[in-house]
């Protein structure tokens, strides 16, 4: 326990990864052939770690089965032992594939070239049996299911610090996660956004649509800094200013407008139309078409001015009603099962400060796992963002694996 | 001047007349209506918006609950008031291909009433007439009827529909002749009548008053004896006597004007002797409709 929390909070020297889902060993290169095994391990050193620890755990119950299996703890045993089998069938893939590794690597010294050839490719495709190893089977038989991984998303994003500086890379952000999104195959359309003066914008809602949106960007959630000597500054001077960024939950049906549900009661929900209209009907064309929402048993309220039909704006602010209703409750929820069960996995303190862009540097960097990116154009023009999202998701598989490991214990 | 100079000043002048939020917000509209090959340009919007021009008139559409109404000088513009009664009309009734309801809409304009209705009920339950006695309302009901995708042409069978039906209708309610075209007896019958008495008509904003037609707002014909703007509603009431009109179980809904509710929801029950009345809020807390049942 202590040195997850002290990772998370000092990293001592950056994460040393290759970020890409499964990595390609190239075996021409001799001289690393025979580290691979050692690298392949000690990239994936806290997975393997939870693996070890499930099969010690079999192998036990293995060991502790009586002869004929019949008191009520054999049969207790018997179903742990069935569902540790696919774990136990990978493990034996992953010793099997290692070893014939180790087997191999001589014979890439061999004096017949038709040999090196072989050995060459078995070597390749055995690496990467054990890499996939690492970043697919062992994960997908330790980590649940994502209870969240249908739902899409909704990014708020608030300028914080640092003025007109801060609405201007607020913009910046918004294009990396749209351009993000689209790369991807999801359809993105800002919902609400109030531009400012110098072109920037000082708050934004961008609706994400694609399953498996919210898991994918969920880990955005935070403050997120820059450092840069703004456009406007004459004197060169680097400032340094915030956005604050809370990725929501949103369901496929969150625009609908009646409520009765798991989130929310209709009749805790108050609905307001802004602004007067003296005596309305026919004696104003104006349009006034600003909704707000107030739900009354969390105090939540939520305003939506930006489209010109009233029933497009209170469609939209039941959506983020919705959406912050749910994220409510998926915090709950984890903060029950944190009351519960052992539980290692922390929740994004929204406050916290998560990455910083340093233009000075052409470096971004998250804090919560340590890792720096070099070419801030990548990330800003580029798909920078991905080895990041991939990075965090990572970093929660293996807290998560840990964590269901530590339950056995 | 560039074209880029004169957007900001304009957008300035803009704000100075309207108030940053509302003008950033229109600024933004007109951006989103612009079509880059169209003769619209920024500038020319902004100028019209400048001169009082209604923004609907300029964009040429307005949403209406979920549809996007055309607007055309001068019939008169959608308001979020009338959107609002209708979709709570709408979500108050539900027909059916076997429950079949027929609707009739008085001084239809856009069509937006029975278009909505339309729209929102499921397809086969709902055959709404509009009637109108503006010549450009009547052609403006028919585009935005085919802008929905309503047809608007009495099907040519009497077998079971399988799509809702709108048909604007030109003609005085007043005229008795109209019944030919439209069949009662009906289920619910609407209208935004004319409401307006002549001194208020009189006080309106110039985007109201200088735009609109006179005759879609004045309550009362100049040579009325009555100029309390309830003429419409009195001539309503007659029409809602004439035997065979309505079914049992029918709504009549009429929007009204401020401290219209009282006398219109009098006139229902004393004229059209429809008792069982009611009347609904708008959601600036106006009372906005009467409705009465037979």
């Amino acid at each position: 326990m202590f040195r997850l929390l002290y990772r998370c909070h000092s990293p001592l020297k950056p994460y040393r990864r290759f970020f890409s889902s499964t990595r390609t060993y190239l075996a021409e290169v001799h001289p690393t052939s025979f580290n691979v095994i050692h690298e392949i391990e000690q990239d994936g050193a806290r997975i393997l770690q939870a693996v070890r620890k499930r099969i010690k755990v079999r192998d036990e119950l293995l060991a502790n089965m009586s002869e004929d299996m019949s008191s009520p703890e054999d049969i207790a045993r018997a179903r742990q032992l069935k569902e540790l089998e696919p774990l136990h069938e990978a493990w034996s893939n992953w010793t099997h594939a290692r070893q014939s590794l180790e087997e191999i690597l001589p014979l890439m010294q061999d004096p017949d070239p038709t040999m090196r050839t072989l050995a060459s490719e078995e070597f390749t495709s055995l690496a990467h049996t054990l890499s996939t190893h690492i970043s697919t089977t062992f994960p997908s038989l330790l980590v649940p299911p994502s209870s969240t991984r249908d739902l899409h998303a909704l990014l708020e994003l608030k300028a914080g610090v640092g003025g007109s500086e801060a609405a201007l890379f607020l913009l910046d952000l918004l294009r990396v996660y749209v351009r993000y999104a689209g790369s991807v195959g999801w359809r993105t359309s800002v919902i609400q956004s109030s531009e400012t003066e110098s072109g920037g914008i000082r708050d934004a809602i961008l609706e994400i649509k694609g399953e498996g949106a919210y898991d994918a960007l969920r880990w955005e959630s935070g403050v997120h800094r820059v450092q840069r000597v703004p456009a406007t500054e004459s004197s060169g001077r680097t400032h340094t200013s915030t956005v604050a960024v809370i990725v929501l939950p949103l369901s496929e049906d969150a625009e609908s407008i009646s409520g009765n549900d798991e989130l929310f009661k209709m009749e805790d929900v108050k609905i307001e139309v802004m602004r007067a209209r003296g005596a309305g009907g026919q004696h104003v064309n104006k349009t006034e078409s600003a909704v707000r929402l107030t739900h009354t048993p969390t105090g939540i309220t939520v305003s939506m001015q930006d489209e010109r039909s009233q029933h497009q704006n209170k469609r939209r602010a039941f959506q983020v009603l919705r959406a912050r209703l749910m994220d409510v409750k998926l915090s709950q929820d984890v903060a029950h099962r944190r009351a519960t069960r052992r539980n290692l996995v922390r929740t994004a303190d929204r406050s916290e400060k998560i990455r910083t862009y340093n233009y000075a540097q052409d470096r971004v960097t998250d804090h919560r796992i340590g890792l720096s990116l070099m070419n801030l154009t990548s990330f800003l023009e580029g798909d920078g963002v991905q080895d990041f999202l991939d990075a965090l998701r990572r970093n929660w598989q293996e807290e998560i694996m840990e964590d269901v490991v530590g339950e056995s214990e | 001047m560039r074209t880029s100079d004169s957007v900001k000043h304009l957008f300035a002048r803009l704000v100075s007349s309207l108030g940053r939020a509302t003008a950033t917000r229109e600024f933004k509209w007109m951006k989103q209506a612009l079509i880059p090959s169209h003769s619209l340009t920024l500038p020319a919007m902004l100028q019209r918006r400048l001169s009082g021009e209604p923004l609907q008139y300029i964009l040429g559409t307005t949403p209406f609950g979920p549809l996007d109404l055309l607007t055309r000088p001068p019939t008169l513009i959608p308001r979020p008031e009338t959107e609002d009664w209708t979709l709570r009309l709408a979500d108050m009734l539900s027909p059916t291909p076997h429950r079949p309801l027929t609707v009739l809409d008085l001084c239809t304009g856009t069509g937006c009433i029975p278009l909505l209705l339309c729209h929102l009920w499921p397809p086969g339950s709902t055959r709404a007439y509009g009637l109108d006695i503006s010549k450009d309302a009547i052609r403006l009901a028919m585009d935005n009827a085919a802008r929905c995708n309503i047809p608007s042409s009495q099907p040519s069978s009497l077998t079971p529909y399988s799509q809702n039906v709108f048909i604007p209708v030109l003609g005085d309610l007043r005229d008795p002749d109209i019944f030919k075209y439209l069949l009662p007896p009906f289920d619910i019958i609407t209208a935004n009548p004319p409401y307006i008495p002549k001194r208020e008509y009189d006080e309106l904003p110039i985007s109201v008053k200088d735009y609109e037609d006179p005759a879609a707002l004045l309550g009362d014909p100049p040579d009325s004896e009555e100029q309390d703007g309830l003429t419409y509603y009195r001539l309503i009431s007659q029409l809602l006597r004439q035997k065979g009109m309505l079914r049992d179980g029918s709504i009549v809904a009429l929007e009204v004007g401020r401290a219209q509710a009282d006398a219109v929801e009098g006139i229902l029950q004393q004229s059209a002797g429809l008792r069982n009345t009611q009347v609904w809020k708008d959601p600036w807390n106006v009372k906005r409709v009467v409705l009465a049942r037979t």
